[in-house]
């Protein structure tokens, strides 16, 4: 029985309460905020009797094998450190640091203490993003990805959410060095680095104001962001962010030598697209009829999931957690890789370098990732050649 | 000073949420009553039209005082509270997340409690609740709910985060009036309508896939206007021999939800509603909290039985205490204060 604690218990800490309760063999036995009245509202919701305002005090009156990290960003480095220096392993919510130094830091303090840690990029196992890992390590594509795109975006519409960072210069994402796009915008670039070499030649960003957000008062704050990015190997990148393409996008476009794939992470679909020659105008009504059909299996298989109870909403958060139990209980690797980590950490960080050179000098792109030794559970994207 | 209040005109008096849809109404109230060492506390991000607007109808509001901050934040609560004597909490962040809902309620209670009791000069805080803090679903139909109502004991359950943070916050203000003997009033006023108030209050119905489904039709609504509610307010900050006291607001006449919707319907264009017997909804809500548990949450219990109940469950409502002890009476009756707000809205077309 794997004993849990978390540490920030705000909003985020509501959504990893359940998530981790679907996981067998494990037990929430402290929680944790600078806050004590917020520790004890998620204690006093959920069951949990050891609420604390000091993290130290915590780890040693709890022992817990693995700390769940869910505070703003900026405390992600430390917290996690220190956990890590007390022997437990680490689960660090999005962004995983504020920094790719940090980044590397954290990887390797665990590392050398044979311990295990994973950032929050529960997007990447989603139903549907599990079907499209699946798909490529079956050769789907038929090579390594020629290009790829990966489209996020973020609305303005809740000024419930969006009011207090426009309104105050102090809030959290306001103090990171890539404001908005680097508090949400790791998971769209997760899905990238994934199948992306870590030696990168080129990143292109260019960044604005939507005129929505100077409405509403923006100042500083950009919000419309795209990136083109290239690797050695000649696989390209297409990243956009956006508060104003509607509807709501976060979709992954993979496109092989031979054939790809979009899958479409709002409606839990997966489009294959393969190549095929038809005959002459028969090109105009085959391919529709057979994206038709995939999209009824998507369909299909969705209101299966429904039957079956897996079209949870945090699915994709319960899937990462119990990987990542299973990867310490079993002693395998852990299920994000830690190229992945360091390698989207690197790119975020070369994005926000260059649409906020104010607040991040540019980094030496040759070396944007430093190489760590590591099984995956999913192996190197060269697997998949 | 006058001698039927606990704070002269001279006292500093400070408003949260003062420029929301109840605050810029009690700040005009209390600018009529002739306080005008007023305080204004706005979150930076508001947009202060509505709260200007009400200030220039008043010679003394260009003496009002605006302040910008954030209530999560120690500093900025003990920049607002500082040399004030009585507080009108009024900031009310809404969240979907129970979480939220806590901080933005309890949490920003409690740095504006200790800054009062640190840099204030207490003599009363206000704090403005919600009906949503009550178990009125545990009342039997045609019942009367007053202040003496239980309370809420599992929010979770019934899906609603406002009301957590409402419940959390009126624990606190309790907490601090006992142990600190800070004077307190708790005001808990059911749904507010009036101009610049579009929206339906939940204890009509529900709003799905473009239409309304009214639930019940006979049930009373528990609403009151919103210059009644915060003349209630006013009183609650200014009225001696109240302390530690819960008022309910509501207005004195009351309409059903059904005479109330024909009325919305006679004015606004295009609307469309479907009338659903309360025990359909309740049986409803039944099959749907049941179905929540069993799929673990792929469903939230969004429809429950403790909200049916609470929301359309046919109860009475009184303000006789808030008549009695706080010498309320509404300022606006009935008829005015429906032309009020059905008068934001398109006429139908004849």
């Amino acid at each position: 029985m794997l004993r849990i604690a978390i540490v920030g218990c705000g909003k985020i800490a509501d959504q990893h309460v359940p998530a981790i309760r679907r996981v067998p063999d494990c037990q929430i036995v402290s929680v944790c905020d600078q806050e004590l009245l917020m520790a004890r509202q998620l204690g006093e919701r959920f069951g949990v009797s050891n609420c604390f305002s000091d993290l130290g005090k915590m780890l040693e009156e709890t022992a817990p094998d693995v700390v769940h990290i869910t505070t703003p960003p900026q405390g992600h480095y430390p917290l996690a450190k220190k956990c890590l220096e007390s022997g437990a392993h680490v689960y660090v919510e999005k962004p995983f640091t504020v920094t790719a130094e940090q980044a590397s830091s954290l990887i390797q303090l665990a590392q050398s203490r044979q311990l295990k840690i994973t950032p929050g990029h529960n997007y990447q196992f989603t139903l549907e993003m599990l079907e499209l890992r699946q798909l490529v390590e079956q050769g789907f594509l038929g090579g390594r990805p020629i290009h790829l795109e990966s489209h996020y975006a973020y609305t303005l519409d809740d000024l419930d959410n969006v009011g207090p960072i426009l309104g105050n210069r102090r809030h959290w994402v306001r103090q990171l060095p890539g404001q908005l796009f680097h508090n949400v915008m790791s998971h769209g670039v997760a899905r990238l680095a994934e199948f992306l070499d870590d030696d990168l030649c080129e990143i292109v960003a260019r960044a604005h104001q939507s005129a929505e957000l100077q409405t509403l008062g923006g100042e500083e704050v950009l919000d419309e962001l795209r990136v083109l990015i290239r690797d050695r190997r000649g696989t390209t990148a297409f990243f956009c962010f956006s508060t104003q393409i509607k509807p709501v996008l976060s979709q992954l476009r993979i496109c092989g030598p031979r054939n790809s794939i979009l899958v479409d992470l709002k409606s839990g679909s997966v489009i294959p697209y393969k190549k095929e020659n038809h005959k002459s105008y028969l090109t105009y009504f085959l391919p529709p009829l057979l994206n038709a059909r995939e999209h009824l299996r998507n369909a299909r298989r969705n209101l299966v999931h429904f039957a079956t109870r897996k079209l949870y909403q945090d699915y994709g958060m319960t899937e990462l957690i119990r990987r990542f139990y299973r990867s310490i209980q079993e002693k395998t690797p852990p299920p994000v890789p830690y190229r992945e980590i360091l390698l989207t950490a690197r790119i975020m960080e070369e994005i926000f370098s260059q649409v906020y050179p104010a607040n991040l000098p540019r980094t030496d792109l040759p070396n944007v990732v430093a190489r760590v030794e590591e099984g995956s559970e999913r192996g190197a994207p060269l697997g998949i050649l | 000073m006058n001698a039927d209040y606990i704070a002269s005109p001279k006292d500093r008096i400070l408003v949260t949420g003062s420029n929301g849809f109840i605050g810029v109404k009690v700040v005009e109230t209390l600018l009529e009553y002739g306080f005008t060492n007023l305080r204004c506390f706005v979150r930076p991000s508001s947009l202060l039209d509505s709260l200007r607007e009400g200030l220039s109808g008043s010679p003394a509001g260009e003496a009002v005082q605006l302040i910008s901050g954030d209530l999560l934040s120690r500093n900025d609560c003990r920049k607002a509270a500082e040399g004030v004597s009585v507080i009108y909490h009024l900031a009310a962040g809404f969240d979907k997340s129970f979480a939220g809902a806590f901080m933005n309620s309890a949490l920003a209670t409690r740095n504006l409690l200790d800054a009062f009791l640190e840099q204030g000069q207490p003599k009363r805080f206000v704090s403005v609740s919600s009906f949503a803090v009550y178990a009125d679903w545990k009342l039997k139909r045609g019942a009367l709910l007053d202040e003496t109502c239980p309370l809420e004991d599992a929010p979770q359950e019934r899906y609603d985060s406002y009301g957590f943070g409402k419940l959390k916050q009126d624990e606190l203000v309790r907490e601090y009036g006992e142990r600190y003997q800070l004077p307190y009033v708790i005001l808990r006023p059911g749904p507010v309508f009036g101009p610049g108030q579009k929206a339906l209050s939940g204890q009509l119905g529900i709003s799905a896939f473009g239409l309304f489904f009214q639930v019940g039709g006979s049930n009373l609504l528990p609403l009151t206007y919103v210059d009644n509610c915060a003349e209630a307010i006013v009183l609650g900050g200014l009225k001696p021999g109240v302390d530690g006291e819960i008022f309910n607001v509501v207005d004195d006449e009351l309409l059903t939800s059904r005479q109330f919707l024909k009325a919305y319907k006679k004015r606004v264009n295009r609307f469309r509603s479907i009338r659903i017997p309360y025990s359909v909804a309740y049986s409803f809500s039944l099959l749907w909290e049941k179905y929540s548990q069993y799929s673990k949450g792929q469903l939230p219990p969004a429809f429950n039985r403790r909200r049916c109940g609470s929301h359309w469950k046919a109860h009475r409502y009184s303000n006789q205490k808030l008549r009695e002890r706080l010498g309320w009476k509404p300022k606006v009756n009935l008829d005015t204060a429906m032309a009020s707000f059905l008068s934001q809205f398109e006429p139908r077309k004849a």
